[in-house]
């Protein structure tokens, strides 16, 4: 893929989320940056992809690297998307009963 | 990438983005995180079915010793813990990303094409230096991360540490990182330029992120979740990901837009919070010892002396600074004189007993509060370090009880991350339309009873309304000042991290010190009411 279109993606994004972004209130900013967190943890996607690819063609070390990058994203995504879920409960907490 | 992918991509980038739009209301947050959470799940299935990697098993062991660590340590954190914890896993997606980088600069797991050959990249110096910036931005985001998370739980000194040389050494760290990064450009797969790479940024994360301390770690963290997301674009830019690149760019601009809105509330710029540290010290020491060295009327007509009638001085410039002169003395003269009398107070009150039954029916805190009907509580990192929010509550349930009306001012940098109050408070059940944002509620503080401040300091310090000069000049605080009945349950009197007397505390009318822990100042006040 030619590199200007990646390039163009990020900014894209970049600037759609900041505006969709500042629609969030001050007191959902905890949950928020927990949930964006867990969102960066998306770069599971590259180390699986990479991992897998480098299981046939490339030695120990790659399997090394890409497991860690592995193990990392994913307590990043599991354990980011865990707490928002957490947090968001709590600001909830008070409706079904009412 | 097939056109099947392409879509597949914009599609689930476009449900991220829906899921976050949803996390602008309370009610439908709670969906719009699972949104999120499933468009990463397809995504993630989507991938390793496209690059035919389902039969390798080490991902697999990977992946599920991951989640079981990440959903075991969600469960267990206790909302104390919550900004250290965000601040980890921020850290450790900058790290996968960091490795990411490493594999695709080695060009280890290059894609195989449909011959069985392994693909050659297109633009071969796009995939080494986006490889090399990925390292560079995910170690910076990891060393950072882990550095402020040790901070927020207090494993390593909260305060800003600056080393000798702090500035020249991670001007030269962040040089050399820039040189690898060409380098590693020019010359692919080179293991040696990775590595150092990998420990030069690592340093220079480390030091970026010792230097920034307390009431600014909220910036420092809204920081580090932006370059989370940025490492995790250029990771995807160097693997020709568009679903990666297109997430990274959003959480970029949260991040940013958090730091923005943060910067904003203690007006203050970024660079001057990433390289204050120094500087900040310096207008500390300078406002503490001031009060004392003028304090004697001798030292202040030396002062005097030593300016008066130098030759070819312009007049009216000298009547001005004489006039300065004497109206800072004036307030010198004021302030020392409060201190004094605050001391007397406090005297007085060891010995109350006597003195209680001479002035006739004294106010207390909790007589304020008993007769309060409109009452607005203000909450700071104080509170998060008493884990007071539980006894907050039994406060709040008992004047509403009384029929007074309560409310929440929360500003927007108190707590160590933004939005930190809100997470306390709603864990105490206490219902978010009572929670008011700074300028929806600083009007009122004219017009209520009471006002309760629980471990706040530099966010109501008036000085930030007239001490030029001090590091939170102009930042725009709570008007508790304004109030007619203040009742302060602070840990103690000091300055608070910004390191600005608040003169509050010696108002002569009005104020009422409950010093102390938070929780159990409460628990008693909430007794006598």
């Amino acid at each position: 893929m030619h590199p200007l279109i990646l390039v163009a993606v990020f900014l894209v994004c970049t600037i759609v989320g900041y505006f969709i972004i500042s629609n969030v209130p001050s007191l959902l900013h905890t949950p928020l940056m927990s949930g964006m967190n867990a969102l960066s943890g998306v770069t599971l996607v590259g180390a699986l992809s990479a991992t897998g690819l480098a299981y046939a063609a490339d030695g120990i070390w790659a399997q090394v690297f890409g497991m860690l990058a592995i193990l990392l994203a994913t307590i990043n995504v599991f354990g980011g998307f865990g707490i928002t879920h957490r947090m968001l409960r709590m600001f909830n907490k008070k409706k079904p009963r009412s | 990438m097939t056109t099947v992918q392409i879509i597949l991509s914009v599609l689930l980038s476009l449900a991220v983005l829906g899921g976050i739009s949803m996390m602008s209301k309370v009610k439908t947050a709670v969906a719009g995180n699972m949104l999120s959470a499933l468009a990463m799940l397809v995504g993630v299935v989507a991938t390793v079915w496209f690059s035919g990697v389902m039969t390798v098993w080490t991902i697999y062991v990977a992946v599920i010793i991951g989640a079981l660590i990440g959903s075991l340590m969600a469960q267990r954190a206790q909302m104390i813990q919550m900004p250290q914890l965000v601040a980890l896993f921020n850290g450790l997606g900058g790290g996968a990303s960091a490795l990411v980088g490493v594999m695709t600069y080695m060009g280890w797991g290059k894609a195989v094409g449909p011959d069985g050959l392994t693909v050659v990249p297109e633009y071969p110096l796009f995939v080494n230096f986006t490889a090399m910036l990925a390292i560079a931005v995910g170690m910076i985001t990891l060393v950072g991360s882990l550095v402020a998370a040790a901070k927020l739980a207090r494993l390593i000194d909260g305060r800003p540490k600056v080393y000798a040389a702090h500035s020249l050494i991670t001007m030269c760290l962040l040089l050399l990182s820039v040189v690898m990064i060409v380098l590693g450009t020019i010359y692919s797969g080179n293991l040696w330029i990775a590595l150092a790479s990998v420990l030069l940024t690592a340093a220079f994360g480390y030091m970026f992120a010792i230097r920034v301390g307390g009431a600014d770690m909220p910036i420092t963290i809204s920081l580090l979740n932006s370059l989370s997301g940025v490492a995790g674009s250029i990771a995807g830019m160097a693997i020709s990901d568009i679903f990666l690149v297109a997430v990274g760019g959003i959480v970029g601009a949260s991040g940013l837009l958090l730091t923005q809105i943060m910067c904003r509330a203690m007006n203050r710029s970024l660079m001057s919070i990433l390289l204050g540290g120094a500087v900040k010290k310096k207008t500390t020491a300078a406002t503490a010892t001031q009060p004392s060295s003028v304090a004697t009327p001798t030292v202040a007509t030396q002062r005097n002396g030593k300016t008066v009638f130098p030759e070819n001085a312009d007049f009216e410039q000298l009547l001005q600074q004489l006039n300065d002169m004497e109206v800072k003395q004036l307030l010198d003269a004021i302030e020392a004189l409060t201190k004094e009398v605050a001391g007397l107070r406090a005297q007085l009150a060891g010995q109350a007993a006597p003195v209680a039954a001479q002035e006739k029916a004294e106010k207390t805190p909790a007589s304020v509060l008993r007769d309060a009907k409109d009452v607005i509580i203000v909450p700071g990192y104080g509170m998060a370090l008493a884990q007071a929010q539980h006894a907050v509550k039994q406060l709040a349930d008992k004047l509403e009880y009384k029929g007074a009306r309560v409310r929440f001012a929360i500003h927007p940098v108190a707590g160590r991350m933004p939005g930190h109050m809100n997470v306390l408070l709603a864990e105490a059940d206490i219902p978010y339309e009572k929670l008011y944002e700074m300028q929806a509620i600083n009007d009122d503080f004219k017009t209520v009873d009471a006002v309760v401040v629980i471990g706040a300091n530099d966010v109501l310090n008036p000085a930030a309304n007239t001490a030029e000069g001090t590091p939170i000049y102009g930042m725009p605080v709570l008007a508790v000042a304004d109030a007619k009945e203040v009742i302060v349950c602070n840990y103690d009197l000091k300055p608070g991290y910004a390191g600005v007397e608040n003169p509050l505390y010696t108002r002569e009318k009005g104020v009422y010190l409950c010093l102390g822990d938070a929780k159990e100042t409460l628990m008693k006040l909430t007794n006598e009411i």
